[in-house]
């Protein structure tokens, strides 16, 4: 049994030379067995977005000739690691078979897939250093390794490195054979246990976190308006263009969503960072994303009801459970004809062209004199008059909300809301960190709050529409349609909670400290002129 | 984890290889698993090459503070170490004698090792001692391999009527099996055939004679290693799934 008190030891070989050369150089001072060569295949499974690594482990496929293991080790190598025996590839966290690493994973991994990140080849020589009874007292470990792309299949090698794992109760000799490895010129002290992925990962032009839905720029408050508003929307277009692979393919849910969220912020900035584009430029992409936004609509409201499901079925006593199944059967019924008309939309000319004309205008240089007025002022001047604007829009709206107010005024303060968020976001950079980030929280709880009523609200009128469907096509008995109507009972309630709360958040929202913040961030008092 | 002693009173009935040989299967089949060598004459350990030596002896092993854990070595096999004998150990009982709570001083040295391991199973000395007392409250399972002779049968019936008189051994299952058995030698099939009958217990499976048994000396490894095509190596598999169903089973009330 490995001894964990004893942390394995990494040496890397300084040149290229044969792993025998090794062998012999050892075996002029130890007592060694040679045992034959292996191969064995690792895969670093992680999600799109990073998230097991981010959690602090590696979660990875080990497969030999004994078999295929599931090990998952933390980064900072402190903790054991946990390993379980896998029969097929990962895919959901929540599909891995029962054990500790399904266990470990399934909080981080969530409702992403497990995909293979980067793959490598290792041709492992064991050696056993012996003692006089001829019994094994260190194990060194040869490993010639070469990383390998999932996606392209490119692979090269990586060099070699030498482990040493101890055997238990076997302490003296294993300092005697660190001693030794420490004088050898050919070994220097090797990487990090885990450093081999990073490795394999850089090899590939890869490294985890590379990829992030969050907005991140660092923009310079005195470069010109229009180029900086482009390199917001190149980020954008960059988070758009690496999700719609995931997204045909739907790999899972969440390639869809980033990539409609790139969208909806794209809109947001084009006609929200007013007057630094010509207006039928602006125009035309607004058409074009609106498009894009609207045909990419059908599967995620799919997807929402799928993912929401669980919860609808918990949200009802559980008699009435089983008779919520046909509604899941009839969206799963639907799911497979909108996502290939959604495949071809994104495997489709017209969406290559959007993106190729869209980029090529992003790229293009900025014009030295323009019709648009705000294009040459500097970034930090729109971004207050906008923020600060979008502001008043909010006050306003939210001021005018009573209890006796539609939906619709609600509606359109959301909108609003968004709108003043997605701007905070994309310009964050240009103020304080942490007063910033403050206000963002701030519109986030207010948003969760409207958003929330707003999503109830089309909640229930599309599962009346599903259950007139469901009852069109005979799925739906009266078991099913009292289900339905039982679980639109529930949303429209939790919705009324909502709209009461609505007062004390916007309250909150209104408190002094916030509007001097605003103040004192954007230059202005967004506040009606009566009461500053 | 479970405790399982290897024991017979008598010696020279196969006690150790069976120890060895299920203990390599048990750590194959999966479970982390520690042999203890209890026995001075260090069979256990030469056999997996360890060195017969416990640091400060066993006086050290019972009184120390950190238990079992700094004498144990790994072995060869993935899952698998070993606890070696120590010449001291031939003073055992008179160190067992000494203490308070002298016949569950195994026991509870074992209690704490019951994170890292599965499976324990003790290569007893033979014998009926202080320590043999301490085997039996630290074990789920007695295995108790019996050469089918009528000296053999004796002892079985002493270890039984040991055993039956003393409720603290009560939660302890025995398991007989047969071991070196000559299926040429007429008065072997006849013994076994008899004790089967007036002794309920004993296990299906048997551990025939062999001199592939008796090349462990010299290969200084588990019989499955270098023999695994040998009907001995299967006649270990076979014990190995008896005991392991009968771990597993649950306790009659």
């Amino acid at each position: 049994m490995e001894d964990f008190s004893n942390p394995t030891c990494l040496y890397r070989l300084t040149s290229q030379k044969a792993d025998v050369d090794l062998a012999a150089r050892i075996g002029e001072q130890l007592r060694l067995a040679e045992e034959p060569a292996e191969d064995r295949l690792l895969t670093l499974y992680d999600t799109f977005d990073w998230a097991i690594h981010d959690d602090g482990g590696w979660l990875e496929e080990d497969w030999g000739g004994d078999g295929c293991l599931l090990r998952w080790s933390a980064l900072d190598g402190a903790e054991t690691p946990l390993i379980q025996a896998l029969r097929e590839p990962p895919g959901f966290a929540s599909d891995l078979p029962e054990g500790p690493v399904r266990e470990r994973v399934l909080g981080a991994g969530g409702i992403r897939r497990l995909l293979p990140m980067v793959r490598l080849r290792r041709h492992a020589h064991l050696l056993r250093v012996l003692d006089d009874e001829d019994k094994t007292v260190v194990r060194l470990v040869l490993e010639q390794d070469a990383f390998e792309d999932p996606a392209t299949g490119r692979s090269g090698p990586l060099g070699t490195l030498v482990r040493v794992l101890p055997v238990r109760g076997y302490d003296a000799e294993l300092r005697d054979c660190l001693d030794l490895l420490d004088t050898l010129p050919e070994l220097e002290p090797g990487p990090a246990p885990g450093a081999r992925f990073l490795d394999a990962l850089a090899a590939i032009g890869r490294r985890p976190g590379d990829y992030s839905s969050r907005l991140d720029y660092s923009l310079d408050p005195h470069q010109r308006a229009d180029s900086v508003t482009k390199t917001i929307l190149r980020g954008l277009l960059a988070t758009l263009e690496r999700n719609i692979d995931g997204a045909r393919e739907n790999l899972d849910s969440e390639f869809l969503h980033d990539l409609r969220v790139a969208v909806r912020r794209t809109r947001s900035a084009l006609s929200q960072i007013k007057g630094v584009f010509r207006e039928p430029v602006v125009d035309e992409y607004k058409e074009r994303f609106a498009w894009l936004q609207q045909v990419t609509g059908p599967v995620r409201d799919l997807d929402v009801y799928l993912l929401d499901f669980p919860g609808y079925q918990e949200s009802l006593p559980a008699p009435l459970r089983p008779s919520l199944e046909p509604m899941r059967e009839h969206v799963l019924a639907h799911y497979d004809e909108d996502q290939a008309r959604l495949a071809e939309v994104l495997g489709s000319e017209a969406l290559r062209s959007l993106l190729r004309d869209w980029r090529a205008f992003l790229d293009a240089p900025d014009p030295e004199r323009t019709a648009a007025p705000n294009a040459l002022l500097p970034v930090k001047t729109v971004a207050d008059a906008r923020i600060l604007r979008m502001t008043k829009r909010v006050i306003k709206e939210g001021r005018a909300i009573t209890p006796e107010s539609p939906a619709t005024d609600l509606h359109e303060l959301r909108k609003s809301c968004k709108k003043l968020r997605y701007l905070m976001e994309f310009f964050q950079s240009l103020y304080p960190k942490e007063e910033i980030r403050t206000r963002i929280r701030l519109m986030k709880t207010l948003l969760d709050n409207l958003g929330g009523f707003q999503d109830l609200a089309v909640q229930a009128v599309h599962l009346r529409e599903i259950a007139d469907a469901m009852h069109r096509e005979g799925r739906a008995g009266t078991d099913e349609l009292l289900a339905i109507g039982s679980l639109i009972g529930n949303l429209l309630e939790r919705q009324q909670g909502l709209r009461n709360a609505f007062a004390r958040v916007f309250d909150q929202f209104m408190a002094d400290e916030h509007q001097s913040a605003f103040r004192t961030l954007f230059g202005g008092d967004p506040r009606p002129a009566a009461e500053r | 984890m479970k405790v399982v002693g290897v024991y017979n009173i008598k010696g020279g009935v196969g006690k150790t290889a069976t120890a060895v040989n299920l203990a390599y299967l048990a750590a194959e089949s999966g479970l982390r698993t520690l042999l203890w060598d209890l026995d001075p004459q260090a069979a256990s350990s030469f056999y997996f090459r360890i060195k017969p030596k416990v640091k400060g002896g066993v006086e050290r092993l019972l009184g120390g503070k950190h238990g079992l854990g700094p004498a144990i070595k790994g072995t060869d096999f993935a899952g698998l170490d070993l606890l070696p004998a120590d010449f001291s150990a031939r003073n055992l009982d008179l160190l067992l004698q000494e203490r308070k709570g002298r016949t569950k001083w195994f026991a509870r040295l074992l209690k704490r090792q019951h994170e890292t391991y599965d499976l324990v199973i003790l290569d007893c000395p033979p014998s009926i001692s202080r320590a043999s007392e301490n085997v039996f409250r630290a074990a789920d399972l007695l295995l108790v391999p019996m050469i089918p002779t009528t000296l053999s049968a004796r002892t079985l019936e002493q270890l039984l009527d040991f055993l039956g008189k003393d409720a603290r051994y009560r939660r302890l299952r025995v398991a007989p099996f047969f071991s070196m058995v000559d299926r040429r030698r007429r008065l072997h099939l006849d013994h076994q055939q008899r004790l089967r009958e007036q002794l309920p217990g004993f296990l299906q499976s048997e551990i025939p004679y062999s001199s592939k048994v008796e090349s462990m000396g010299i290969h200084r490894l588990p019989v499955p290693v270098y023999a695994e095509e040998s009907p001995v190596s299967a006649a270990y598999r076979a014990l190995w799934a008896d005991v392991s169903a009968l771990l597993n089973a649950p306790l009659a009330a």
